[in-house]
């Protein structure tokens, strides 16, 4: 797996990402990923915060478009995400605070489709269920980006 | 004048706070970001409506959410402020910042001259209604400023020095 990811980190447009001084290669990979989290994660909390209660004028149906708006901010993420990893992919697959990222994610996508089913089944109103979904989604997400933050301080967070 | 903000700043007890703890400076950051997915998932959505998408939504209904896009927006306030009271010099110093505050302003200039002279004609905006077409504009120069705003910040730490 370790010659995998030194393999991929060698390839020319690895190296291009990592060393180029343009504006094109890493920061601008780098802000795609901030634009995705802030679709991703703003739509869901948006849905969330409606769940949980506030903004009752809302009609929740109404706030289906949003799922389209997190799945366009995962799939920026996701692909900026591969790009990024490619970049440093030694160093960051081995990284804990990356694989704890990488689990939250996953965790945080499963949970999102179950809001979908959960949020706008036939119900009237909004079910003790959906509620706790929308708390747990929210805490999901906001720790996700804690642990990417924390990618950039290894070793900072109880050593990972 | 730039020489004495940061040399007064940098005199702070709180300036060596933010620089001297370990913590501070990420968990600024990660609270940065996240002030960023409340106002760009609130304050994305109205200006979604002021463009005339979502449209089964009336204005009252999305702008009850208004809220939390603001406390997303003082979030990133105070952090940013912490920020700059941290390490002045490599913000001043840095065209990149100056884009992010230019864009804040026009995105601040906006939202007041909106909120000040369109805020009851906005109301009367139901759910089906199409918007006119100064709330367009003005919905597209909010999407716009504040990714703009997102963007040059982005950018501090590869044009400048920045951290």
């Amino acid at each position: 797996m370790t010659d995998f990811f030194a393999m991929i980190e060698n390839t020319q447009f690895s190296t291009w990402l990592r060393e180029s001084n343009s504006i094109w290669a890493y920061p601008t990979v780098l802000t795609l990923h901030t634009i995705g989290l802030g679709l991703l994660v703003g739509a869901n909390a948006t849905l969330d915060l409606r769940v949980m209660g506030w903004g009752q004028a809302i009609a929740l149906a109404d706030l289906r478009p949003l799922f389209r708006w997190m799945w366009i901010g995962f799939w920026i993420n996701a692909l900026s995400g591969v790009v990024l990893l490619a970049a440093d992919a030694t160093t960051k697959a081995a990284a804990p605070m990356f694989l704890i990222k990488l689990g939250l994610i996953a965790l945080g996508v499963v949970v999102m489709t179950l809001q979908k089913r959960e949020a706008f089944a036939p119900a009237a109103a909004v079910t003790p269920g959906a509620r706790s979904l929308a708390a747990v989604a929210l805490t999901i997400w906001f720790v996700a980006i804690a642990a990417g933050r924390l990618m950039a301080y290894p070793g900072l967070f109880f050593g990972l | 004048m730039s020489h004495w903000i940061i040399t007064t700043l940098k005199a702070t007890e709180l300036s060596h706070f933010m620089t001297g703890s370990k913590f501070m400076w990420p968990l600024c950051e990660t609270l940065h970001f996240v002030g960023l997915t409340l106002l760009i998932g609130v304050v994305g959505m109205l200006d979604l409506r002021l463009l005339g998408r979502m449209r089964h939504l009336s204005y009252a209904a999305v702008h009850s959410l208004i809220p939390w896009g603001i406390f997303g927006f003082v979030i990133n306030l105070v952090t940013g402020a912490l920020f700059f009271i941290g390490a002045p010099d490599q913000y001043l110093d840095n065209v990149a910042w100056w884009y992010k505050l230019a864009f804040l302003a026009i995105a601040g200039l906006n939202v007041l001259y909106f909120e000040t002279t369109q805020a009851k004609r906005a109301l009367t905006i139901g759910a089906g209604d199409d918007t006119p077409r100064a709330f367009k504009v003005i919905g597209a120069v909010s999407i716009v400023s504040w990714f703009m705003v997102l963007y040059w910040g982005r950018m501090l730490p590869f044009i400048g020095t920045a951290f």
